[in-house]
């Protein structure tokens, strides 16, 4: 049998949502998102390649495809700690999507290819805002590339791992001091390697636990375009064009999990990810001609966070599943430097979720996130 | 074969409902203080004076100016300044970056008067008719502020003059002092930033033995006159803050030409080794017969030639000259064309003699302590009295001591350097915009601190720097 599932995701966000734990998205398929996003210790198919590879040999169907995408509308608010000052971000509404497809080779044997956006972030400030010498836009993407394979060593064991090829780009510019009309257009992409690997344990019939590492991967921009608009008389200082390097660290996630279906009708699921954002320390922009005057560092120092997650599913009959779920989702940033390429804001999540299968060959998946920002 | 294909339909929604952030809104409040009548009283620092003229866009952007505005949301009531209803300026035209064509014809991007129409004398002195309550007059010192008749125009004749035409144009009659005027209005709140040109006027007119006869206000008389500003000041239960003087000599005025900013080549440095071999001999000539300059000048940056005011022998004046130490200061005014083009600062190659430096430009390091010893006395009755009185003290001296590593707001990075560095216009005394809203923050910082106020500060990059030609 192949499952075909055809996602689509509106997320609607009025203030920052899935960019809540730094520039993060983990929105990857609806069972899960009904969860409290959790994953690791599931088996919910194709989209294992991303959750923990390691499911994936335990796959139900002959080829699974599942395929989404979001429609994220977010704006952030800057308000300064010592003024009255307030700015609000008017960003164009950003597409992160995915794909997952796999499928059985053997008994013990699963296959298969995620394509998936984890990491990006946009943000649009208004020309005269206080910031814009810091920045006036960005946007920051990758799309991540993973086959997987995955092996069943037992009847309680699996393991998986996938090679992760990614490219990421960024694309800022930032306002100059020198007139009004100053600034400076960056923008480059690069290509970089890492993997996910996981472990899926059954303890017992009841129980699952699910290990998952998805490694640091680092996009090291070399030979990015630096365009500078700038008055005639400073550009005998400053080249016009320029070519600039710079690095963005995408960080390791090494995600813990258990499950228990506590009866036939109820599924629990608790998981812990870890996020090692202590990689984004400084963002630093290296030019190649002028360095001394253009070059700068932008320090970071973004601390390693720790969400907890709990979710669960619940069959009410034969035709309808719920979900719901919670998590907390803690901001990296520091406080002691503002960060204004990405949403930072702690975040308090409630997922709803549900199933219905009304014919045979139908399935419809609604799922619903509230989020809450705290302060 | 027959393949079942099972479609899932997934619609997922995710509306975020009660998502706005959460962050605290910012609750302005006074404190103790009371900012209905603000006078703000000191020199041209204080008028918006900027780009060596008073002109109207710089001070409607002056730190008073910026501080009224913040002092409104927390109550603060109207600030009126003596606007001059030009952009050109009063009396000085004022500077902006342009080209110009040196002697050697080089074209490069520095300081140029700006085209325009200043207002001039008779209009320029015209009293302007209305109270105001920015009392900043350029060229104020300490005594000045106390003086009554520091607005009469006939003082204006007598030599060395009584009277200052920027007060002359505010006072509201001719015996008034700056003091007077502003005990007139009453104030609840006020600020005093004086005492900078008490130690200005002798140093940018290069120290002792100075043509414009400017020398340093004593400590007693600036403590007389400081304490009977204050203690009018506060006869009427005003509450205020006291700023205190940077270490004037860290100014881009005085640190743009280097002492050692003589650059020669090979040749040059020959040439001029030459011609001061014959300018000792000609001295020891003169029943001098072991003199020697010294000088020994080499390709690349050498110190430059200066009058030596205490030459220990009785030659020719223009004889009378030494190399300028390190961490000597040259000022900004020094004409450019006559180092590039005339020898000033090496040799005078036209009338073959030496060619220092002339010592109204100059700073030597007797001249820098004596600017720095009164300085350091001003601003210990300073912050006396500010403690004594329960004044918040803006401490000016310490953020011009940090401005000069570079202090960075929202992405700027400022610093003392002469038009790069942001904070001092192009006159290299005075501030730009942007320099005012960092001083007017600080303002901020210690009024809030003494009197418990959260008044809001003021968005730096929101006010212009120095704007650079297309």
């Amino acid at each position: 049998m192949k499952k075909i599932s055809l996602i689509v995701i509106l997320a609607i966000m009025n203030c920052s949502g899935l960019f809540a734990g730094g520039y993060q998205v983990r929105l990857q398929g609806a069972r899960q998102s009904g969860m409290g996003l959790t994953g690791t210790s599931l088996i919910s198919g194709a989209s294992d390649i991303f959750y923990n590879p390691g499911s994936l040999s335990f796959l139900s169907n002959k080829f699974e495809f599942t395929a989404g995408g979001n429609l994220v509308f977010s704006s952030v608010e800057f308000r300064s700690l010592e003024s009255d000052y307030i700015a609000k971000t008017d960003n164009p509404a950003s597409t992160p999507f995915f794909f997952y497809g796999a499928g059985k080779i053997s008994n013990n044997w699963a296959a298969g290819l995620g394509i998936y956006t984890p990491y990006g972030s946009k943000a649009q400030w208004p020309e005269d805002w206080s910031g814009r010498y810091l920045i006036q836009n960005i946007a920051l993407s990758s799309i991540y590339f993973q086959p997987t394979l995955s092996y069943q060593i037992t009847d309680n064991l699996s393991l998986g791992a996938g090679l992760v090829w990614v490219i990421g780009s960024v694309d800022l510019q930032k306002a100059l001091p020198y007139n009004e009309h100053s600034y400076v257009q960056l923008n480059g992409s690069a290509t970089a390697f890492g993997f996910n690997i996981g472990v899926l344990f059954k303890p017992t019939q009841t129980i699952h636990i699910g290990v998952d590492y998805r490694s640091k991967i680092e996009i090291s921009l070399e030979d990015g375009d630096a365009e500078f608009h700038l008055p005639s008389s400073i550009t005998s200082i400053i080249p016009t064009n320029n070519k600039f390097s710079s690095s963005l660290p995408l960080p390791a996630n090494l995600d813990f999990g258990i499950s228990w279906q506590v009866s036939q009708r109820l599924l629990l699921s608790l998981e812990m990810n870890w996020v090692m954002w202590n990689c984004y320390d400084t963002l630093t922009f290296t030019f190649a001609q002028s360095g001394e005057l253009l070059n700068n560092k932008n320090p970071r120092l973004y601390n390693n966070t720790v969400i907890p997650r709990a979710g669960l599913e619940y069959q009410i009959q034969s035709k309808l599943k719920i979900r719901t779920g919670i998590y907390y989702d803690d901001s990296p940033a520091n406080d002691d430097y503002f960060s204004p390429e990405t949403v930072t804001l702690n975040t308090l999540g409630f997922t709803f979720g549900l199933t219905y299968h009304p014919i045979e060959n139908l399935n419809i998946d609604l799922s619903f996130v509230q989020l809450m920002g705290m302060e | 074969m027959k393949i079942k294909i099972l479609f899932s339909f997934v619609l997922f929604l995710a509306l975020i409902g009660a998502c706005e952030p959460k962050t605290e809104e910012f609750i302005g409040n006074k404190g103790d203080a009371d900012f209905s009548r603000y006078i703000a009283l000191g020199n041209s620092l204080t008028s918006g004076y900027a780009d060596g003229a008073l002109y109207k866009s710089a001070q409607s952007m002056s730190y008073p100016a910026i501080l009224a505005q913040q002092f409104k949301k927390v109550g603060g009531g109207d600030f009126i300044q003596p606007i001059v209803e030009n952009e050109d300026g009063l009396f000085d035209g004022k500077l902006v970056l342009g080209y110009s064509m040196d002697c050697r014809g080089e074209s490069s991007l520095s300081p140029i008067d700006a085209d325009g129409n200043p207002v001039g004398y008779p209009a320029a002195i015209q009293p302007i008719g209305y109270t105001v309550n920015n009392l900043g007059v350029p060229g104020a010192k300490v005594t000045h502020l106390i003086f009554s008749g520091y607005g009469n125009p006939l003082g204006l004749q007598q030599d060395p003059p009584t009277a200052n035409p920027y007060f002359v144009r505010m006072a509201s009659n001719t015996g008034a002092s700056v003091l007077a005027e502003a005990m007139k209005q009453n104030p609840t709140f006020f600020t005093l930033w004086i005492g900078n040109n008490d130690v200005l006027g002798y140093a940018t007119s290069g120290g002792e033995n100075n043509t414009s006869n400017e020398s340093i206000t004593p400590e007693a008389t600036f403590s007389y006159a400081y304490e009977l500003l204050i203690n009018t000041l506060t006869s009427n239960g005003a509450k205020g803050a006291l700023a205190n003087i940077p270490d004037i000599t860290a100014i881009p005025f005085f640190n743009t030409i280097p002492a050692m900013g003589l650059l020669l080549d090979e040749n040059a440095a020959n040439a001029l080794n030459d011609a001061y071999h014959q300018a000792e001999m000609l001295i020891q000539s003169m029943g001098l017969p072991n003199f020697s300059y010294g000088f020994h000048f080499k390709a690349g940056y050498n110190a430059f030639v200066i009058e030596d005011r205490n030459f220990p022998y009785p030659v020719p004046a223009a004889l009378r000259v030494r190399q300028a130490k390190p961490n000597e200061l040259i000022l900004l005014t020094t004409p450019q064309d006559s180092i590039k083009c005339a020898g000033m600062g090496s040799f005078n190659i036209e009338k073959q003699h030496p060619y220092g430096i002339p010592q109204q430009f100059v700073l030597d390091e007797e001249e820098i302590a004596n600017i720095q010893n009164a300085v350091k006395a001003y601003n210990n009755i300073i912050h006396q009295l500010a403690t004594q009185k329960n004044l918040a003290f803006v401490d000016v001296a310490n953020l011009l001591e940090r401005a000069k590593s570079g202090i960075s707001y929202d992405g700027l990075i400022f610093d003392t350097k002469y038009i790069t560095g942001g904070v001092f216009s192009l006159d290299g005394i005075h501030l730009t915009p942007q320099g005012a809203a960092i001083v007017a923050n600080y303002f901020i910082e210690a009024i809030n601190k003494q009197y418990h106020a959260n008044i809001p500060k003021a968005e730096i990059t929101q006010y212009p720097g120095i704007t650079y030609p297309d």
